[in-house]
């Protein structure tokens, strides 16, 4: 796992928790994945174990990771919970998007075209 | 728990802290924050005994404090206090002779760490280096509290990550740390929580996630609201 930029005014733990339902939505963490233990990701994010450890306690509630005694903890691999971050993702993303289109009233189809171009900018990015 | 209860100092006439309630709980990191540094270090002059309160009450694990409960203390002061003409290995020796909780492994773990060596003469060593040696010092005594006096002052970037690093085992050890910096940027993340001192009072006490959480502000904003009410009187 590569470490994380984060901003200093949103709480670090719902940053931590935001990384990961990002790197679980996009695949990159599989179900059933073991997660770096509370101390590594202290040591690798540069932040207060303490914090990690409610971001880990926050996630194990939303059953988004579980851990059995002293194993490490690892990703859920309940289906309807996987759906579930990817849609919350999703969602606050349109959300925010949407939002900011709608203050600057561009038509439909010109909002279309460039999200278009922009995704196969990135796509091409990807590949090289 | 560290628990200081009502502490009032007087210099003479001079107040210099008024009825301070705060305390330091195991396994997390409280930071002393404010415009000038004289609270900031009477408070752990006082934590340490080494200056008395006029008035109020300090306990350490729910006892008064007494000679004997220093032993559960470490306390790294903002400069170096060793001989010049030691070397690393003279001023390792001369702390391992002072203290019965000296924990050798450690040392030499951050011997390590710190790219240090036991030959290394003190007097040629950079700023940085020597702070890594205080630290080093100070992180090698087996205590339950760390009180930590401006430990990133003159340190370089890279020294103050291996400083912080170290800081985080410690914190995962359970061990409770108090510690005062101007550099708060290096503690927004890291610290659990704040005490801002101003006029010799508290004015603020926050967790920092709780004050992201509620008025997304960090401790630099608290300050800097501090500064501009200042300047409005």
């Amino acid at each position: 796992m590569r470490g994380i930029t984060l901003n200093t005014r949103d709480p670090v733990y719902e940053q931590v928790m935001n990384h990961f339902k990002v790197l679980i939505a996009n695949g990159e963490l599989r179900p059933g994945d073991e997660i770096p233990s509370r101390r590594e990701l202290a040591r690798l994010f540069q932040i207060n174990p303490n914090t990690v450890q409610r971001a880990y306690k926050e996630m194990e509630d939303a059953q988004l990771i579980h851990t059995e005694r002293n194993y490490p903890s690892k990703v859920t691999t309940d289906e309807a919970v996987l759906i579930q971050v990817r849609e919350e993702l999703l969602h606050h993303a349109v959300e925010t998007f949407v939002d900011a289109i709608h203050l600057i009233q561009v038509p439909m189809e010109e909002v279309l075209a460039r999200v278009e171009n922009r995704i196969n900018e990135l796509e091409r990015e990807d590949d090289r | 728990m560290i628990e200081l209860t009502n502490i009032t100092k007087k210099y003479g006439r001079k107040w210099v802290l008024k009825d301070i309630s705060m305390h330091i709980p195991k396994g997390e990191m409280t930071c002393l924050v404010g415009r000038n540094s004289v609270g900031k270090t009477t408070i752990m002059n006082m934590i340490m005994g080494l200056t008395h309160p006029t008035a109020g009450k300090i306990t350490i694990d729910g006892e008064e404090i007494h000679p004997a409960l220093y032993e559960k203390i470490s306390y790294i002061p903002d400069q170096m206090i060793m001989v010049n003409q030691m070397t690393v290995g003279d001023a390792i020796a001369f702390m391992k002779a002072f203290y019965r909780h000296w924990n050798d492994e450690r040392a030499s773990a951050l011997l390590y760490k710190f790219s240090l060596h036991r030959s290394d003469k003190i007097r040629k060593l950079s700023k940085g280096a020597r702070g890594k040696v205080n630290m080093l010092l100070g992180l090698s005594i087996d205590a339950d509290y760390i009180l930590l006096d401006e430990p990133f002052s003159g340190i370089d970037p890279i020294s103050r990550e291996q400083i912080l690093d170290v800081c985080m085992q410690q914190l995962v050890e359970g061990k409770g740390i108090l510690i005062t910096t101007h550099d708060l940027q290096e503690l927004e993340q890291f610290a659990d929580r704040a005490v801002l001192i101003e006029d010799g009072m508290i004015h603020r006490a926050f967790e920092l996630e709780d004050m992201r959480a509620t008025e997304g502000k960090t401790i630099l904003d608290i300050l800097r609201e501090v500064d501009s009410n200042a300047q409005g009187e």
